[in-house]
């Protein structure tokens, strides 16, 4: 078995992102071969290296955090297991992230759910709350008001189609990348490009409803009236 | 032309990617001189550029989610590990059946194998000739008649009184 370059071993178990991009995939290229020699060390550095990012695709997806993790591990024995037929004609993560995407599928379909829906409306308080955060352009320092305040956008982002949701997700609070979200979700970057601008504006008139309720009732009225 | 979505946004339809790589700071400086030029005369699009950026502020108040804790790598190692256990004990597994047949033929066949052996053995040693008595016995006693017999016929009468005066 060979062993992995001391220089590739990340000191810090939780992933950083790459600042030189072409020496990450190169080192990338390298742990490849050598897991696919068997050297299980390179594949464990594989998996530090990715995990963080695969997480949050898999939460992307899934919207359930107490599946997130099974998912993710299923991820990477996939990938393990199918290692020696990757040929390296892509980027391993590129790679790795399609399996994800898969697994989240399966995941989804064998289990028979949909990704999870919030059916509550947004109290009056948590409105103004997000509001506030907004105009401070500033994400909350406390992680608790973090979760908070993705709890609150969740539950907006699940009035949009599924898939403008993941895309806003993964492109927003996620940091995939245009070129990478085609790549994933096998879609033309130009497509993705439509569609995440597209959902912007969803999501905005989503948010304005939530903000201001007369407006959302106005709507329905009009709604019921073109009805 | 601008388009109506389900949801109320408008946008010239092919503005709309330009608009998102000038909100991801993705255009070359002439692209995005062009891209100011058309919003300064298209109300719809500058519109949805003004609330495309407020998405960005919006949806990025929350951060990205949290990652797995600092064991998560060693616990996706040590599951391979038991997969790859409980794979090899499968193949085993399918073997299982015929390795067992074959061990019962190699009984089979050796029991049976012993047996002929021994009964060969045993069977050779009662069947084979007396070669010393039959090498000794003189052949006019094989061909002979019985002298404890009674001649039976006139050939036997004779041949007894042919031996008879031989023997003189």
């Amino acid at each position: 078995m060979e062993d992995v370059p001391k220089s590739m071993v990340a000191s810090a178990p939780a992933l950083t992102l790459p600042l030189d991009r072409k020496g990450k995939k190169e080192e990338d290229r390298e742990l490849v071969r050598l897991s696919q020699n068997g050297t299980e060390t390179a594949f464990e550095e594989l998996v530090r290296r990715h995990q963080q990012r695969v997480f949050a695709l898999v939460g992307g997806i899934l919207r359930r955090p107490e599946d997130v993790e099974d998912v993710a591990q299923q991820v990477f024995l996939k990938a393990y297991l199918g290692i020696k037929r990757f040929d390296q004609r892509a980027a391993f993560s590129t790679w790795l992230y399609k399996i994800a995407v898969n697994e989240c599928w399966d995941y989804l379909r064998k289990k028979k759910v949909r990704p999870l829906v919030y059916e509550a409306d947004l109290s009056e308080e948590q409105v103004s709350r997000l509001d506030g955060i907004v105009s401070a352009d500033r994400p909350p320092e406390s992680s608790s008001a973090r979760a908070e305040s993705r709890q609150i956008l969740e539950r907006m982002l699940a009035a949009l189609p599924e898939q403008d949701r993941q895309l806003l997700v993964l492109k927003e609070m996620e940091g995939f990348s245009v070129q990478e979200l085609a790549e994933i979700l096998n879609l033309n970057v130009n497509t993705v490009k439509v569609r995440l601008f597209r959902a912007r504006g969803r999501i905005m008139d989503v948010y304005r409803r939530r903000m201001n309720p007369a407006s959302k009732s106005a709507d329905s009225h009009s709604a019921q009236r073109k009805g | 032309m601008a388009t109506d979505t389900e949801f109320g946004n408008t946008a010239c339809t092919n503005y709309e990617a330009m608009l998102e790589d000038y909100l991801d700071g993705a255009l070359t400086a002439s692209e995005a001189r062009t891209a100011e030029q058309h919003w300064q005369s298209c109300a719809a699009c500058r519109g949805a550029l003004q609330q495309a950026a407020s998405s960005v502020r919006l949806l990025r108040v929350a951060g990205p989610s949290d990652g797995p804790g600092s064991a998560f790598a060693r616990t996706v190692m040590a599951r391979i590990r038991s997969a790859q256990g409980d794979l090899s004990a499968e193949r085993a597994g399918f073997w299982q059946p015929l390795v067992r047949l074959g061990w019962r033929f190699a009984a089979t066949a050796t029991i049976v194998l012993g047996a002929l052996v021994s009964y060969d053995a045993g069977w050779g040693r009662h069947a084979q000739p007396n070669v010393t008595t039959a090498r000794l016995m003189p052949v006019s006693d094989i061909f002979g008649p019985d002298p404890a017999k009674a001649p039976a016929n006139r050939d036997e009468v004779l041949m007894m009184v042919a031996e008879t005066n031989h023997a003189k």
